[in-house]
């Protein structure tokens, strides 16, 4: 059985943890540098979000299927769950395929060392917005 | 200590055998179509090892539907894009790959848009992005040294945005590898050097690699052992076919190794280097290896010291830390003697490297997507201390 019960719920936590990355300078400032425009198109429940960081500040979009994106990632959303806790390795999960890239992937992976403290952020994220109930423990 | 999780995925069937490219009809057989599409380059063409391969296919009923020669030394976006178009027109059901790693990097690529349509940067650039297997493809490879032909991985260059591409699918992996030496005996002293020195270093960086892996670590002790047997060899006489095949089998072994490992910060700096001063990548593998074995001796020496008596070192009574110099020191005079036939350079400096761009290489090396797979982490004022080292 999936993690989140619907699309509404994971939509709120995982936009809610992106918001905040844009808002952590150490994490901020290295998405910015990429320029990357990513779109993450998850399943099980739906949820489509675009993390745009080509402008000066990290742009969260829920819902945003237009945009012409530089990667777009596609997984479960229990994958990317499991991935925010630093739980998956990237590159197993592509070879495997529990994630699908689209686009220049070692700009993907190039971002991984920067992404590394926010797997520290996201339990005590989840715990203090009222998911805890979501923390894997 | 195993690693928590791997896999090893090989399904290329790969045979090996002196003369074989006249005679493996047996084995396309059992691919299922009758209709080839032949992809090379014009120096291979201008050799003549396309037409005895096209006989011998060709006695066994299958079909030579159209050729293409035009891959540039570059895979390039616009070539894999002839070439689909062209096997697609010609009415092919398959594809044969016959050349070095752009010939058969393109042709993969091109197997994308061959087989399922689309275009080839926005349904297939990425990681993945297949669901089911491609159409037949056979590769022959004439260097030993990509080994492309047991790799899934294509890299392709984007003219227009001056970029290179990677493409990685489990299903890119060709269907069967010919290996045979004949195809490589014409090779000149300086790219069988650089080429089998590019194997060398998929070898070690896979086998050192935060992806290794016991599959993985095999086959690359014994691609480098092979290299250390063979490849001087085939540099100083490229009619020892002996040394060929070895080189052959090493390059393939090595492929399929770091298919699955990958490769680290040698490969970070090698397409630094590569990228700005256009020095060729084999070359530049060759130069920085046993530079990048240094930088990260702290972390690797254990394994270094393992791979030691692999390179014929005799290790008796040394430490791990001393074992481990030797393995350096190995791969550094291996660089020597083939310096010495005049095949390599082994300075940065004797490639044409501005020593005024070590810097600006420093920070391109950190932004390569390589630097992930490396054992420690891959920092520019560090690499650049290498850097100068290799000058």
């Amino acid at each position: 059985m999936a993690v989140f019960e619907n699309s509404k719920t994971f939509s709120d936590v995982i936009v809610g943890f992106f918001n905040l990355l844009g808002d952590t300078p150490q994490v901020a400032d290295k998405l910015i540098a990429s320029k990357l425009v990513i779109r993450f198109i998850y399943s099980d429940p739906d949820v489509v979000v675009v993390v745009d960081c080509s402008g000066d500040a990290v742009d969260v979009r829920p819902g945003d299927t237009e945009t012409k994106v530089i990667v777009e990632m596609s997984m479960k959303a229990d994958i990317a769950h499991k991935f925010w806790f630093g739980k998956v390795n990237l590159t197993m999960a592509l070879t495997r395929r529990q994630m699908v890239a689209k686009g220049p992937v070692p700009k993907i992976l190039k971002l991984l060392p920067a992404i590394k403290p926010s797997y520290a952020m996201y339990p005590k994220y989840l715990v203090e917005n009222g998911y805890s109930q979501y923390n894997i423990h | 200590m195993l690693p928590e999780f791997y896999q090893f995925h090989h399904p290329t069937k790969v045979i090996y055998g002196e003369g074989l490219v006249n005679d493996f009809a047996h084995e396309v057989e059992e691919l299922g179509v009758k209709k080839y599409f032949i992809v090379s380059d014009q120096v291979i063409h201008s050799l003549g090892f396309i037409q005895p391969i096209k006989k011998g296919l060709e006695e066994a009923n299958f079909v030579i539907t159209g050729e293409f020669y035009d891959v540039p030394q570059d895979a390039s976006v616009e070539a894999v894009e002839r070439i689909s178009r062209h096997a697609g027109d010609s009415g092919a059901e398959g594809l044969i790959a016959i050349g070095g790693g752009s010939v058969i990097d393109a042709t993969k690529a091109a197997n994308f848009v061959f087989s399922e349509g689309g275009d080839l940067i926005e349904d297939y650039s990425g990681a993945a992005t297949l669901t089911r297997p491609l159409k037949p493809f056979i590769v022959i490879p004439t260097t030993a040294g990509t080994g492309s032909e047991s790799t899934l991985v294509a890299v392709i260059y984007d003219v227009a945005n001056k970029t290179k591409l990677a493409f990685s699918d489990k299903f890119l992996l060709p269907d069967l590898a010919v290996l045979d030496p004949l195809m490589t005996q014409s090779l000149p002293p300086g790219l069988t050097a650089s080429t089998g020195m590019d194997a060398l270093t998929h070898a070690v960086e896979s086998y050192v690699g935060v992806d290794s892996s016991p599959h993985s670590e095999a086959l690359a002790v014994e691609a480098i052992k092979h290299i250390f047997k063979y490849l001087v060899r085939a540099t100083d006489k490229g009619d020892d076919l002996e040394a060929r095949g070895g080189m052959l089998i090493a390059a393939n072994m090595a492929g399929s190794s770091f298919s699955h490992s990958m490769v680290g910060c040698v490969h970070s700096m090698a397409h630094a280097v590569g990228g700005l001063t256009r020095v060729p990548h084999g070359v530049a593998n060759a130069i920085l290896l046993p530079y990048g074995m240094e930088y990260n001796f702290e972390v690797s020496k254990e394994k270094f010291a393992k791979l030691a008596p692999v390179m014929g070192v005799d290790v008796t009574g040394m430490s791990i830390d001393e074992a481990a110099r030797e393995a350096i020191a190995a791969v550094r005079n291996l660089g020597r003697q083939l310096n010495a036939l005049d095949a390599i350079p082994v300075r940065l400096r004797d490639a044409g490297v501005p020593e005024e761009s070590l810097p600006t290489i420093a920070e391109a090396a950190t932004e390569d997507g390589t630097i992930v797979y490396n054992p420690r982490d891959v920092v520019a004022e560090e690499i650049l201390i290498h850097l100068k080292n290799a000058y």
